[in-house]
């Protein structure tokens, strides 16, 4: 298996030599996706295991530094705000339960909750460069987190998903979780009523979630 | 909560679109909702294959070691080492010795410290008597304070009631104070007993008028009351009015205009329906009001 994909991150990376072992790509990358290892490695982690804490952050730093990175624009302050992230998921994975979501989802939520506490910081502190790093329609990435982790095969249905949200559905979903912006200034922003962009979110989310079901 | 309402919240919340309060208040309603929870669980797997739609950025690769270097730091702890005992036997006999010694010291200290603490604590003790009959003694007075107190409000109470009576009696002192009688007597030489009461409220600007031995008119003939004010230049129009075969009656007026003054009262004898302006030498009874 030749992995020429680019640069060979360290998931990839990872990838690749599940590729070689498995002989699929998309079979490898189900498999690191695998939630139970995930949970597996955060209930080691829980134990004071930071050899999982490694392997944990291997599979998701690229991720979650993405996200921050989207969020806040700032290398140095994206650094910053992983390595709390990270300290963060290390100290509660002591009460991560599987009840309360997939790993995945809940690294992302505290690096994404880290990001805009240290946006609205920096908005406080006037530091902020206002420079939001936008993702336009047919105006896509080479490369996006999205290939990276879920494999090429699924990356296309994600992104074919993605692209089918209405684009009012999707911008006010963009604008509270990539600028922590609550309902309220989402609606004052826009200049729409508050029930407006409630429902917009509302059917946003569900359509994400119906056209996503088969790979959730 | 409708299913709708539920999904609304949940995507608000994953969004990442609530306030502080509002997520903390959905998150306490989480805890006792599982179907919410789910809910929750299922929209936050799409949020982050949503979120998984940036572009890659790397960290740079130095960034794990100084986490790893951190978390080292937060666990790292510090054995405590004893020093092994010397074990020359000459110098075990001393070790004994002064461990004997210190013992000693030990107990002896000990009792010094609880003696002191037992004077200390009987000391407390008699300062807590004192305290507690000072209470008493508060207690005591403060009832005898509480029993005048209940005294003064019972008689406050008398009073208040007096003062409720007086003030109605004001009132209706005020209520009188607006009110004029005239008594009107005959001037017909052929209805000698004639007679007439007025009481005009010049409040509320309406009287009754009692009549008693005035003769019936014919038909085709009316008795019409005026009321006189200076004001105005001609006797006001009270209305028409007819005596009962005794000679008697009693009514309640509403002269024509207003009244600001009613002097005198007056009762002429009109065609039937009353005229505009009296005929005064058909002046049957008169007389001036007074105030109460």
């Amino acid at each position: 298996m030749n992995c020429s994909l680019g640069t060979c991150e360290s998931l990839v990376d990872w990838v690749c030599r599940r590729v070689n072992q498995t002989g699929t790509v998309s079979e490898s990358v189900n498999e690191s996706l695998d939630q139970e290892v995930d949970v597996e490695l955060l209930q080691r982690m829980a134990r004071g295991d930071k050899e999982a804490f490694a392997a944990f952050y291997d599979r998701y730093a690229a991720l979650l530094f993405s996200i921050i990175f989207r969020i806040l624009n700032d290398q140095k302050e994206s650094e910053d705000v992983l390595q709390e992230a990270s300290l963060l998921i290390w100290e509660k994975a002591t009460v991560y339960t599987p009840s309360i979501g997939k790993p995945s989802s809940w690294a992302v939520t505290i690096a994404r909750n880290k990001a805009i506490d240290r946006i609205r910081f920096l908005q406080r502190q006037n530091r902020l460069v206002e420079k939001a790093a936008t993702e336009g329609e047919g105006n896509e990435p080479v490369r996006s987190v999205r290939d990276s982790v879920y494999g090429r095969e699924k990356a296309e249905l994600i992104r074919v998903a993605i692209t089918d949200l209405p684009t009012d559905q999707r911008q006010a979903i963009e604008m509270a979780f990539f600028k922590g912006l609550t309902q309220y200034e989402i609606s004052e922003t826009l200049r729409e009523p508050l029930g407006t962009v409630k429902a917009r979110i509302r059917r946003g989310m569900l359509k994400l979630r119906a056209s996503l079901e088969g790979l959730l | 909560m409708s299913q709708e309402r539920k999904e609304e919240l949940a995507s608000l919340y994953v969004a990442g679109a609530m306030t502080s309060a509002e997520a903390q208040a959905f998150e306490r309603e989480m805890l006792q909702d599982a179907e919410l929870r789910a809910l929750v669980t299922s929209l936050q797997a799409a949020m982050t294959v949503l979120a998984a739609g940036v572009p890659l950025k790397q960290p740079p690769a130095g960034l794990k070691s100084e986490i790893m270097a951190k978390i080292a730091e937060c666990e790292k702890v510090v054995p405590v080492s004893f020093t092994a005992v010397d074990e020359r036997p000459r110098s075990r006999w001393l070790l004994w010795a002064l461990a004997a010694c210190f013992a000693v010291l030990v107990v002896y200290q000990q009792n010094m410290g609880f003696q002191t603490q037992t004077a200390d604590m009987e000391a407390q003790l008699a300062e807590a008597r004192s305290e507690q009959q000072r209470f008493q003694s508060l207690t005591g007075i403060l009832s005898a304070k509480l029993a005048d107190q209940e005294k003064l409000l019972r008689s406050m109470s008398a009073t208040n009631q007096l003062l409720a009576m007086e003030l109605t009696q004001i009132k209706e002192s005020d209520r009188l104070a607006n009110l004029r009688i005239a008594l009107l007597n005959s001037l017909l030489a052929d209805s000698p007993k004639a007679v007439a009461v007025s009481v005009w409220d010049n409040q509320k600007q309406t009287g009754v008028f009692h009549v008693e031995n005035l003769k019936p008119l014919p038909a085709g003939k009316d008795y019409q009351l005026w009321v006189i004010d200076p004001q105005y230049k001609t006797p006001v129009d009270a209305g028409v009015f007819q005596v009962d075969e005794k000679g008697n009656v009693r009514f309640e007026f509403k002269p024509r205009q207003t009244i600001a003054a009613a002097n005198t009262f007056a009762v002429t004898e009109e065609p039937k329906g009353g005229r505009p302006t009296p005929t005064l030498d058909r002046m049957v009874l008169a007389g001036n009001a007074k105030e109460l």
